[in-house]
This record gives C-alpha cells, sequence and structure tokens, in this order.
C-alpha cells in the first residue's frame, strides 16, 4: 500500500499531499498517511466528510484513507 | 503598509457615546464610592445608576450586579464560589479554556469533572450529565456563534457564560451566576460584569473577611463608560441587526457560489449574526490571513497555524469541523457595500491562489 510519510510537516499540508496523491490511485484502493501534526485527526475526519472518501484505520499517527471519490 | 479598509477581527473600538464621554466620566467619577465624603456619595449615586441600566438591560437586579476589572477573574468567582469539594463540575467541550482552568483546579483538589461532548452542529449533548453538577451553560460560543437551542436540564446550579451574547440572549432561568464581558456591546476592555442571584449558594472561593463579599477591583470611570456604551448598543439594535443580517447573507451566498470545499463551522442562517466562522480546505490560515491583511482586510482565525502555541481550536475540532484555513469573521454594520465587495474579491482571489 502506497504511504505518504508527512511528519514534521504542518496543516494544511498533510491533507494537501494525500489528496495530491489519491489523484493518481484507483478508487476503492486505499493509502496510508502517517502525520504528527495534532490537527491532521481531525481534519480528516472533516476532510472525509466533505470530499466523500473514508478513513478505515486509525494507529497513532497511521491514518488509512480509502478513496471513495475522485 | 496597506490602510485596512475593513476591519473583521474580535475587538471593536469602544462605542462613540462612551468615547466622547470619557474624560467627563474620569473627571466625576474619581473618588471612593464606599466613603463619605462629598465627591465619594456623588460616585456612589452614579455608581448605582450604572448598576440599575446593567439589572435592566441583562435582566437581573441591581444587587445582583458586581463589576469586575479583570475577565478571567470572573470566570473564577463565577465558578468556583458556586463548587464544593464534593459537587460534580460538569462543562462542554466548546467551553472558553477559562473554563476548562477551572475544571483542571477542582480536579486538582479531588473534585469530580466532567466534559460534555457537543453534536456537528454545535448543540451540547447533555445525556450523560450527572444529576445534582455544578455546570457552565454558554448562551452563544465567541468561536463558531452557535447558540444553545435548548432550555440548559433542570437539576443542576448553572454558571452561566455570556461573554460572547452579551445581552441579546436571556438568562435560563435556573442560573446562579453569570458572566458578560463589557467587550461585547462596545464597551470598554477590562471590565466584566458578575452576577450572582439572590438564591445561590455562592461564597467567595477567594482569601476573604466576608464570604459573600467581592472586593471591588474595577474603574469606576470604565463601569459608567460601559453602561453608556450598553444602553447606546440596545437602542440601536434594531437598525444593527438588519445591517448585519443583510452583510451576512451576503458573504454566504457569494461563498456558497465562488468558492468550492467550504466548511461554516456552524449555520449560517442561524447563531450570532455578527460572527461567521469559515474553514477553507487544502488553504494554510496563516497565509490566508497575511494575503488578506495585505489587501486591507484583518480577520481572526481558529487554525493551528495561526496560533501561538500551534493547537488548532479546540471549538473547531470538538464539532469534527475542519480546523485549518479557517477565518473568523466580527460583522461590523457600518461596513459599507463598496468595502464587503471588495474584501469578497479578495478572498476568492488570495483562496484560489493558495490552493494552486
Amino acid at each position: 500500500m502506497m504511504e505518504i510519510d508527512a511528519r514534521g510537516k504542518l496543516c494544511p499540508l498533510p491533507i494537501i499531499e494525500l489528496a495530491q496523491t489519491l489523484r493518481s490511485i484507483e478508487t476503492g484502493s486505499e493509502v496510508v498517511l502517517v502525520s504528527d501534526d495534532p490537527a491532521t485527526a481531525v481534519d480528516l475526519v472533516a476532510w472525509a466528510r466533505m470530499t466523500g472518501n473514508e478513513i478505515t484505520h486509525q494507529e497513532k499517527e497511521r491514518f488509512t484513507i480509502r478513496k471513495l471519490a475522485n | 503598509m496597506v490602510p485596512i479598509t475593513a476591519k473583521f477581527q474580535s475587538e471593536s473600538a469602544l462605542h462613540p457615546a462612551a468615547l466622547a464621554l470619557l474624560t467627563t466620566l474620569f473627571e466625576r467619577g474619581w473618588a471612593d464610592p464606599s466613603k463619605l465624603h462629598q465627591d465619594s456619595r456623588r460616585a456612589a449615586i452614579l455608581l448605582q445608576e450604572a448598576r440599575a441600566s446593567f439589572a435592566g438591560i441583562l435582566g437581573v437586579t441591581s444587587d445582583d450586579i458586581h463589576f469586575l476589572g479583570d475577565l478571567t477573574l470572573g470566570f473564577h468567582l463565577g465558578i468556583a464560589g458556586l463548587l464544593r469539594p464534593e459537587h460534580v463540575f460538569t462543562h462542554s467541550s466548546v467551553d472558553r479554556q477559562e473554563i476548562f482552568a477551572q475544571s483542571h483546579a477542582h480536579a486538582l483538589r479531588g473534585g469530580q469533572t466532567q466534559t460534555l461532548p457537543v453534536h456537528p452542529n454545535g448543540q451540547i449533548d447533555w445525556s450523560s450529565v450527572q444529576s445534582g453538577s455544578i455546570a457552565t451553560w454558554q448562551l452563544a460560543n465567541g468561536e463558531t456563534g452557535v447558540v444553545q437551542h435548548q432550555p440548559p436540564p433542570e437539576g443542576h446550579a448553572y454558571f452561566v457564560d455570556a461573554t460572547a451574547s452579551g445581552y441579546s440572549h436571556p438568562l435560563p432561568v435556573n442560573w446562579s451566576t453569570a458572566l458578560w464581558d463589557s467587550r461585547s456591546w462596545s464597551g470598554p476592555a477590562g471590565l466584566a460584569v458578575l452576577a450572582i442571584g439572590t438564591g445561590a449558594e455562592w461564597r467567595n472561593p477567594l482569601p476573604h473577611l466576608d464570604p459573600l463579599r467581592i472586593s471591588d477591583s474595577f474603574s469606576l470611570p470604565l463601569a459608567l463608560a460601559s453602561a453608556i456604551a450598553l444602553e447606546h448598543w440596545k437602542s440601536e439594535e434594531a437598525v444593527r441587526e438588519q445591517q448585519l443580517r443583510k452583510i451576512r447573507m451576503e458573504i454566504v451566498a457569494f461563498i456558497r457560489d465562488r468558492i468550492t470545499d467550504v466548511d461554516f463551522a456552524s449555520d449560517p442562517e442561524q447563531g450570532l449574526t455578527e460572527l461567521l466562522s469559515i474553514s477553507f480546505l487544502y488553504v494554510d490560515a496563516e497565509r490566508l490571513i497575511t494575503e488578506l491583511e495585505a489587501r486591507g482586510f484583518s480577520v481572526d482565525s481558529g487554525s493551528a497555524c495561526a496560533s501561538l502555541n500551534l493547537q488548532p481550536s479546540h471549538v473547531l475540532a470538538a464539532m469534527g469541523r475542519l480546523t485549518h484555513g479557517n477565518i473568523r469573521l466580527h460583522l461590523r454594520s457600518d461596513l459599507t457595500d463598496e468595502s464587503l465587495s471588495a474584501f469578497l474579491t479578495a478572498l476568492e482571489e488570495v483562496v484560489k491562489q493558495l490552493r494552486q
């Protein structure tokens, strides 16, 4: 699975990098975002709601996201 | 530097009617109202009149009212004065930091505390509240403008946080203590109004000789200036609200029409008319604010990158709203059509530019 290492980067960079990566993958597939920015966990939930994508798993700084929309 | 043509930040200038009288108030209100000199008696009368004026507009009695020179002290007196070690202190996840500090202090003394969650629309979920709590009730949220729809549940004693709503939202019937910020009606900073209800089981939590008294730590001229500001603010309400609603609707319509991926922190059709909190996806708030400032517009933000401690707004986080790319617009009724139009054009341009 593709992994985006956004550690050390502050908001909104981790979410921007995630969105850029999603453009290059198929709908239905997953990516992992690694981010230590305290805003990421909260913003991912809002981002998923706004864009229609899904967070399938979270373990500390590792977030698994499934692309459901373009 | 570009001159600022439209201000949307939370602080506003002192109401012109209060500003015009400021020197007079300092000339007349310098004496200690608790003494027996002629000047003191005159000051005492002025203070009594100000108290009556506040009481009438805020919906309490003159005897309930206490003036404070420090808003944070008001949170302490209003909350800790009701709390005993055996009480559960209940507050919500969207309360002000000062209330979290009170909760922390209660826990350090061995007290039990509870933080209530909120729904995505900012309404507090009271389903898990423990009976007989000392609880806080926020009339309106100062970051999102969310106003609670339901009255506070019965069976608890309430500290009411009216610091963001001013006089515009009445106290719930079961209030014990309540706090207002003079700045919310264009009054001077450095003045808070604390009301302690007659039936409240309140004791002064500070070192004291008389448990039912609060030491006078405020400037009488500023209290008088605040009363004048409040009276004018209220008398201008109808016109102001109408203008604010028009400005608000124009901003919301423009953004919905012209900018994509936007998260309004609260339903734009509800809540405080003068406040809009809006987050733009994939936008860096610090750069957004700097770019808007460079074009002559000053705005606030609840985003982490725009705060000193790099923490996102706990209010937006609790509601599950987008915390990055956030701006808070405090609307003023004197905003001209030209300035508003120029601001909206600038906002659209800057958001587009920062997303590239």
